[in-house]
């Protein structure tokens, strides 16, 4: 299922911004672990995830987020759920 | 020690050390309001807990790291309670790192919750003690002693504990106490963060003269005691909650429970 392009555009702006890569290193097959993201690093992507689309992301959640495309799809089964 | 009809905010307080200081403080009848990171449902569930000590229970989520969210904090303090007499800064973070391995992002995210939150928050607090009140700040013994990869907290503990003593003298005109509580590794979930090795605490325990481990339960009488009427003439102080860990030398061991040496946990 293709990401919503708003979403992926988002995610893609606040995962690069933080860990400090290009926007153009960002793939949906990436892990964090490919940016080498630290736990601050994926702490404060969470934080700004929550604070930029209005959701709360649980501990439960992130059972199924393997990667950025699961990652996003987390992120818009949340806003879905909020509507 | 009753604080009943007190208003208290507990920073980082549905978990750990802050949900036992949260609840002994409903305990003692004061009404609590729990500020959150990312849990709602670890504050939910604390929250409950208060409620059933028949006092009013509130969750407010806010990363203590943003100004921002610290102003919105108090802004619905505000519109809730219109008062408070109790602030707590019990929320901590930090990155697990030794000082050569240490960032600036590292360092900004430790020291902004753990020293520059708690100074915001009593900027905010104050204005609503108006008939005085406490504020408690949690250190920990690594604003002494040197702890591996505790480099961060450690140095934002020192801090801590120097406005504490700002603190106390600018804000004692006004009626309100400041002191904070320095505890030893405290039996919880995140002393796990910074032990790899799962058998670590038995040193911990061995070296503690009161033979055991200081548990949330320690940190949060202490806590009550300060926030109480008792404690009026404490001030500014570091009261320290380690079992007299700090007092010992190398190679000390606690005596053999048996010979009766062991405290009981609280």
């Amino acid at each position: 299922m293709s990401a919503n392009p708003s979403v992926e555009e988002t995610v893609k702006k606040i995962v690069t911004r933080i860990v400090r890569k290009p926007e153009s290193e960002f793939q949906r097959s990436a892990t964090f672990q490919d940016f080498k993201a630290d736990s601050l690093d994926v702490v404060q992507i969470l934080v700004a995830v929550e604070d930029t689309f209005g959701i709360e992301i649980q501990d439960e959640d992130l059972k199924s987020v393997s990667n950025m495309e699961s990652f996003i799809a987390c992120i818009e089964r949340k806003i879905s759920e909020k509507k | 020690m009753s604080l009943k009809g007190k208003v208290a905010l507990i920073t980082g307080g549905s978990r750990g050390i802050g949900r036992a200081i949260t609840l002994r403080l409903a305990s003692e009848g004061a009404d609590v309001i729990i500020n959150y990171f990312r849990k709602r449902d670890t504050a939910e569930a604390t929250a409950e807990a208060a409620r059933n000590k028949g006092v009013t229970a509130h969750i407010i989520k806010a990363n203590l790291a943003e100004a921002e969210k610290i102003d919105r904090m108090f802004a619905e303090i505000t519109e809730k309670f219109g008062r408070l007499d109790i602030l707590v800064n019990n929320a901590a973070s930090g990155v697990a790192r030794s000082a050569m391995e240490l960032d600036t992002d590292g360092w900004d995210w430790t020291l902004d919750i753990n020293a520059r939150a708690p100074l915001l928050c009593a900027q905010r607090a104050v204005p609503l003690m108006k008939n005085g009140g406490a504020i408690i700040n949690i250190s920990s013994l690594g604003s002494r002693l040197v702890m591996p990869s505790y480099t961060a907290v450690g140095i934002s503990k020192a801090a801590l504990e120097a406005l504490t003593r700002y603190l106390a003298i600018e804000l004692a005109p006004r009626g309100i106490r400041v002191n904070a509580v320095s505890a030893a590794a405290v039996e919880t979930e995140a002393l796990k963060l910074y032990i790899a090795d799962p058998h670590l605490p038995r040193p911990l325990v061995t070296h503690t003269p009161a033979g055991r481990m200081v548990q949330p339960e320690d940190v949060a009488n202490a806590v009550a005691f300060l926030c109480s009427d008792a404690a009026d003439m404490i001030r500014g102080q570091i009261i320290i909650v380690d079992g007299g860990l700090s007092l010992t030398s190398l190679g000390y061991s606690a005596p053999d429970s048996s010979e009766g040496g062991k405290s009981a946990v609280p």
